[in-house]
């Protein structure tokens, strides 16, 4: 009961926070509301038990993708553009998509139905043999690491290498000469 | 009483909210990310109680207080003096 | 013995809500940065501290309760050096503290 109390009060100020974030016009506070957003949905993961994502959301929500964005916007300005199209069709193409998408999950099974085919499959054989195969408490562990091992290093030499042309791109390097307008006292 | 800590962090962060929401400066907006983010940390810590897997929560909790001061630190650097240190062109003093 | 620390982790954690919610009231009804500033301070020092406390006595003697005073020690060090750049890059870029107001 209280668990779900949480779940929706967070959710609520998740929506809050993305119809701020859009309405805003300074792309510098709209960093900072991606920020918020961030920590308020790693205490979702959290709440819904999923204890490996909401580290990932940390280390890339509020750590990375905050800095990324902040040297982009010391690159490109702050304010954001007028747009030059109306956002009409674009809004009817995303209205469409998400009415099918929606639809699209009515015939999806219900969650957590532990006669879905989704859990049929390997999902008994992973929990069974995990503990003695692996050793891994964490089942989700397991098969990120040992499993599935070999895809995640590719995901991690694809991540890696997304990482180092970022920063390619936005040249972070030491300041020249401390900006003569603000003195560090 | 672990339940009465949680239900007041969460309307902390509502309120913390509301003026990042409402915040007429960037620095208000700024402050309130950083109380949401103390209040996070308090969160999953007090929520690991509630639940009563506390050793596991916990390193989440530590985890959040060191990669938000990262944050907070950024973006407070880029608002004093624009950008993030690089070599650039002499900037236009754009002072919010 | 057992009693004694479940009511003192209790209080703790009463202390602590209440100061956090005090911080959060201030946070948005105080006037401007350098004054919701000291809000934010409460619920940063006190009533997390308090808070961390509060579930350090209810932890009992284990590695638990090294985290919490470790996640207690590395707020206690941030949040104050957090808020005093804030109000170092606030008073860069507004210049003028609600207090200088001459109108009041």
């Amino acid at each position: 009961m209280l668990i779900e109390t949480i779940n929706i009060v967070l959710l609520g100020m998740l929506a809050l926070t993305a119809l701020a974030a859009v309405r805003l016009h300074d792309l510098f506070a709209v960093t900072i509301m991606f920020g918020i957003y961030s920590l308020l949905a790693a205490v979702v993961f959290v709440v819904l038990d999923a204890v490996d994502v909401a580290f990932t959301e940390a280390a890339v929500g509020v750590g990375i993708s905050t800095v990324l964005m902040l040297a982009t916007i010391g690159l490109v300005g702050r304010h954001e553009q007028r747009p030059v199209h109306r956002p009409l069709l674009p809004l009817l193409v995303v209205a469409v998509t998400g009415a099918a998408l929606v639809y699209g999950t009515l015939d999806m099974p219900f969650f957590a139905d532990p006669a879905a085919p989704v859990h049929q499959h390997v999902v008994p054989y992973y929990l069974g043999k995990s503990p003695e195969q692996t050793g891994i408490p964490n089942v989700v562990t397991s098969i990120l690491a040992s499993y599935r091992g070999y895809d995640t290093l590719g995901e991690l030499a694809v991540i890696f290498t997304a990482g180092v042309g970022v920063l390619a791109l936005l040249g972070l390097r030491r300041r020249k000469r401390p900006s003569k307008e603000h003195p560090t006292p | 009483m672990f339940t009465l800590t949680g239900i007041a962090l969460l309307v902390t962060m509502v309120l913390a909210l509301i003026r990042a929401i409402k915040g007429p400066t960037v620095y208000d907006r700024i402050l309130a990310s950083n109380a949401v983010g103390t209040k996070t940390v308090l969160m999953i810590a007090v929520l690991g109680f509630i639940v009563g897997e506390p050793d596991l929560y916990i390193d989440i909790a530590l985890m959040y207080a060191l990669i938000g001061f990262i944050g907070t630190v950024a973006v407070l650097k880029v608002s004093e003096f624009g950008d993030l240190g690089q070599a650039q062109s002499p900037r236009d003093g754009d002072k919010s | 013995m057992n009693l004694a620390l479940n009511l003192a982790s209790d209080a703790l954690l009463v202390i602590g809500a209440l100061f956090t919610l005090v911080g959060g009231i201030g946070l948005l009804r105080l006037p401007d940065v350098f004054t919701r500033l000291h809000g934010a301070g409460i619920t940063d020092t006190l009533g997390a501290g308090a808070i961390l406390l509060g579930l350090a006595l209810a932890a009992g003697w284990s590695l638990l309760l090294g985290k919490l005073l470790l996640l207690l020690a590395i707020l206690a060090l941030l949040n104050p050096s957090a808020s005093h750049a804030l109000a170092r890059a606030a008073r860069h870029g507004i210049r003028r503290p609600w207090l200088d107001n001459p109108k009041i």
